[in-house]
């Protein structure tokens, strides 16, 4: 095997291996943190990174390690639904929408389209705008749900219109079994990279409405929301926002990683 | 007369294989002359083609010498720089050019380089050449992007290209693999005139020997590398030495005017087509000169015959289903514009289709999946049933020793052929639609699916539709023919009587590129 594709197994082994310690850090955040969500005064104030504070304490005396783990534990938790709304709401109606009728397809595929053209942050903010921010993950999900739509679409478009699956027709196979079919290779062939990108991209939604001050309410802090309490402060104490901030991206690096590092959904 | 070029004892080894690619490699190469090199893809010819267009690969390492004209013997090596221009005419299935610039545009800039000219001469040495070829197409035609043209004018538009640099030696690289006998006929013809004008060398590598026979030329015979027999194309028709080139030169399809006769099939009409009009658009009646009737009996068998875009390929679409046409085709009795999709495919399962196209199977499926795929949609059967309809059907086209787990995308050519005659085996079809069988395949696997072929018609006793532009391989698989042109039906009946008197020039043509050497000649002549 080339070099290319053994290089790109091995970063997707290493992007779900990373989210596996992800997901063992978020199950057991409780215990990891040495103080509760949002305790303030557990040390003296923007304490720098120390062997007692690794990340250092913010401006009201929170440990930003302990306040990190928290953080990743909502921005997970919140970022689970979301991305399986996106994935439900974009690629499993993607994949029908491709087989409907071409008088509803193309309609529906303009309006995606153009859903798709439109930035998912603005659409997240405008969906929370229309309900409330307990539906921010919901929110972030659809939003990022016409991205996912498009590729699948597209992608199942080329298969209905395949040598391959012309052949299956001419010999008898049934529509029904043909794309029994079709779901059969686009689960097994791109569902877990579907899931990675989805989740991804609705991780980055919901931290940067949070940050904006749309998302996550306190005490649930996420990332967005600590990176955002923490520009009071950031020039003179760089590790308030900092350590949050390398979190996040770790966080987004591995879901890429795991989906291949193939361009994504985009916040 | 002094070689064009000597090859003396040429070696080359790639850093990845244990055995030479090409071993004791000997070739002198007079000007004006043609050598083809005839063998399969892993045979060292396009080591050779490689070697003296620079090209070789990186890290290959060279021994032996060679020699230019009156130039003294050099050690080989990867760039061999010889004095004199060469062209490389390379075949379209290659896909040597971008497929979205213009081809006029590409070639012009190569014809640049090579005559170190501005655009504008290598546009008026292109535009000049096109013109000396009889039967090229226009420049303006040409000079559209790849993607657009038809591989019979992108391989005008090389040729053209390649003789516009007045080469001294021209590396021909399947030029005209994948084209139908009738087209290859007549681009070897203006290959040889062009030869002739400018007096260059031919090195011709070639998969079956078709083109050795039609260029009339030394041929070397390669095999893993070494040249295993030598001889003129001629003599090497009237018998073979090497038991390789035995296998190469059964691989010749031949058309024979006595063939003694199948006998007709008397069953049932199994595919009657009324009134289908090719060139009618859907909504519109079919004028009665371009309805076409036709019926197939069962077991029957009836070839199509033309060249590309004469009609022939929009009949097989049309009862198959994939393209709606005005008129009525009926399969075992039923209208199947009548029916609804389901229906339809329901009639269908007794259709088998073994395609040339290698993109007909779904790379993503595996070769037990292809094969279970029709008992598995159209038959409930248990699945100890499936899987020996399928291993005896894998062992019956040779893939039964294959991992069945391998996917299709793993697969050559010829093993995706074979997969497709599988699957139409356990189909049990009433109707087997072949199109082109033998394209694209090196002529030991030529064989070997013309026999699978010819067995499965024996043993099934399935009806046969085979499309093809040539009548040996149309008389290789069916009794009766119709030669298409223009959309429309010129002539038709028993294939040995339209080899033995051809009436229309259609079928003249079809007939002449197809007979490697005349009719009359042929064993068995009347």
């Amino acid at each position: 095997m080339s070099p290319a594709p053994l290089l790109r197994k091995f970063l997707i082994a290493v992007g779900w291996s990373g989210l596996g310690l992800v997901a063992i850090a978020v199950v057991l955040s409780d215990f990891l943190a040495r103080a509760p969500a949002g305790a303030g005064h557990v040390g003296p104030i923007l304490t720098p990174p120390s062997s007692l504070f690794p990340f250092g304490t913010d401006q009201l005396g929170r440990d930003i390690l302990s306040e990190t783990l928290h953080a990743l534990n909502v921005t997970v938790i919140h970022a689970l639904p979301a991305a399986f709304l996106a994935i439900a709401a974009g690629s499993v109606f993607g994949f029908v929408a491709a087989r409907l009728p071409a008088p509803i397809r193309l309609p529906t595929r303009w309006a995606m389209g153009v859903f798709a053209a439109v930035p998912s942050l603005l659409l997240a903010i405008l969906l929370i705008g229309l309900t409330n921010r307990d539906y921010a993950a919901a929110a972030a999900g659809l939003a990022a749900a016409p991205l996912a739509f498009v590729r699948v679409f597209d992608r199942a478009r080329v298969s209905a219109n395949s040598a391959h699956a012309a052949y299956a027709r001419a010999t008898g196979i049934a529509p029904s079994a043909l794309l029994r079919r079709d779901l059969a290779y686009e689960v097994r062939d791109a569902l877990l990279v579907t899931a990675a990108r989805a989740f991804a991209a609705v991780t980055i939604i919901l931290s940067t409405v949070s940050f904006l001050g749309f998302g996550a309410v306190p005490p649930h802090r996420d990332f967005g929301l600590m990176i955002a309490a923490a520009k009071p402060v950031y020039v003179q104490a760089w590790w308030t926002a900092s350590f949050p901030v390398l979190s996040l991206l770790v966080l987004v690096l591995l879901a890429r990683l795991a989906a291949g590092l193939d361009e994504g959904e985009r916040a | 007369m002094t070689a064009l070029l000597e090859i003396d004892d040429l070696r080359v080894v790639r850093p990845d294989t244990a055995l030479p690619v090409l071993d004791r490699f000997s070739l002198t190469l007079n000007p004006g002359e043609t050598v083809v090199m005839l063998g399969d893809a892993d045979s060292g010819k396009d080591i050779v083609l490689c070697f003296l267009d620079g090209l070789s690969a990186r890290g290959d390492e060279f021994s032996g010498t060679i020699r230019f004209n009156e130039g003294d013997a050099k050690q080989a090596a990867r760039k061999p720089r010889p004095p004199f221009t060469v062209a490389y005419l390379p075949g379209t299935a290659s896909r040597p050019l971008n497929p979205r610039i213009s081809a006029v545009s590409q070639l012009a800039r190569v014809i640049a380089r090579k005559l170190e000219c501005p655009r504008g001469a290598a546009l008026a040495e292109f535009r000049g050449a096109l013109a000396r070829l009889a039967g090229a197409p226009s420049f303006e035609l040409l000079d559209a992007p790849p993607e657009r043209l038809d591989d019979v004018s992108l391989t005008w538009a090389l040729l053209a290209a390649a003789c516009a640099t007045a080469p001294a030696l021209m590396l021909c690289d399947h030029p005209f693999l994948d084209l139908s006998p009738s087209v290859a006929h007549t681009l070897t013809d203006a290959l040889l005139a062009e030869q002739k004008r400018l007096n260059f060398a031919i090195l011709y590598a070639a998969r079956g020997p078709q083109s050795a026979l039609r260029l009339g030329a030394r041929t070397l015979v390669l095999r893993q590398g070494r040249i295993v027999e030598e001889n003129d194309a001629a003599h090497l028709l009237g018998g073979q030495t090497h038991a390789y080139t035995q296998a190469l030169f059964k691989a010749l399809p031949q058309p024979v005017v006595d063939k003694p006769q199948r006998s007709s099939a008397r069953g049932e009409p199994l595919l009657q087509v009324q009134g289908l009009g090719l060139n009618t658009p859907l909504k519109k009646a079919v004028r009665a000169k371009d309805a076409l009737s036709f019926e197939l009996r069962r077991g029957a068998s009836l070839a199509l015959v033309g060249e590309d875009g004469s009609g022939r390929r929009a009949l097989m679409r049309a009862v198959l289903g994939l393209e709606r046409k005005p008129g009525r085709i009926l399969f075992d009795a039923v209208d199947l514009n009548l029916l609804s999709e389901a229906m339809t495919a329901r009639l269908r399962r007794r259709v088998a289709f073994v395609s040339s196209n290698d993109d007909a199977l779904d790379p993503r499926m595996t070769i037990w999946d292809t094969v279970d795929e029709p008992l598995r949609a159209h038959l409930q059967l248990s699945r100890d049933l499936t899987a020996g309809y399928r291993d005896a059907a894998l062992k019956r086209v040779g893939l039964a020793s294959y991992d069945g787990r391998r996917t299709v995308a793993s697969l050559s050519p010829f093993d995706r052929r074979r997969l497709m005659v599988a699957r139409a085996i356990v189909s049990a079809p009433l109707l087997v639609v072949v199109d082109e069988p033998l394209r694209g395949l090196d002529a030991v696997a030529q064989t070997t699916t013309c026999d699978l072929l010819m067995d499965f018609r024996a043993e099934q006793q399935s009806a046969f539709l085979v499309i093809t532009s040539d009548f040996a391989v149309a008389q290789a698989l069916a009794d009766e023919a119709m030669v298409f042109e223009g959309g429309r039906v010129v002539e038709r009946g028993q294939i040995r009587n339209l080899l033995a008197n051809p009436k229309e020039s259609a079928t003249k043509a079809l007939v002449e590129a197809a007979a490697i050497r005349p009719l009359s000649q042929a064993p068995g002549a009347v």
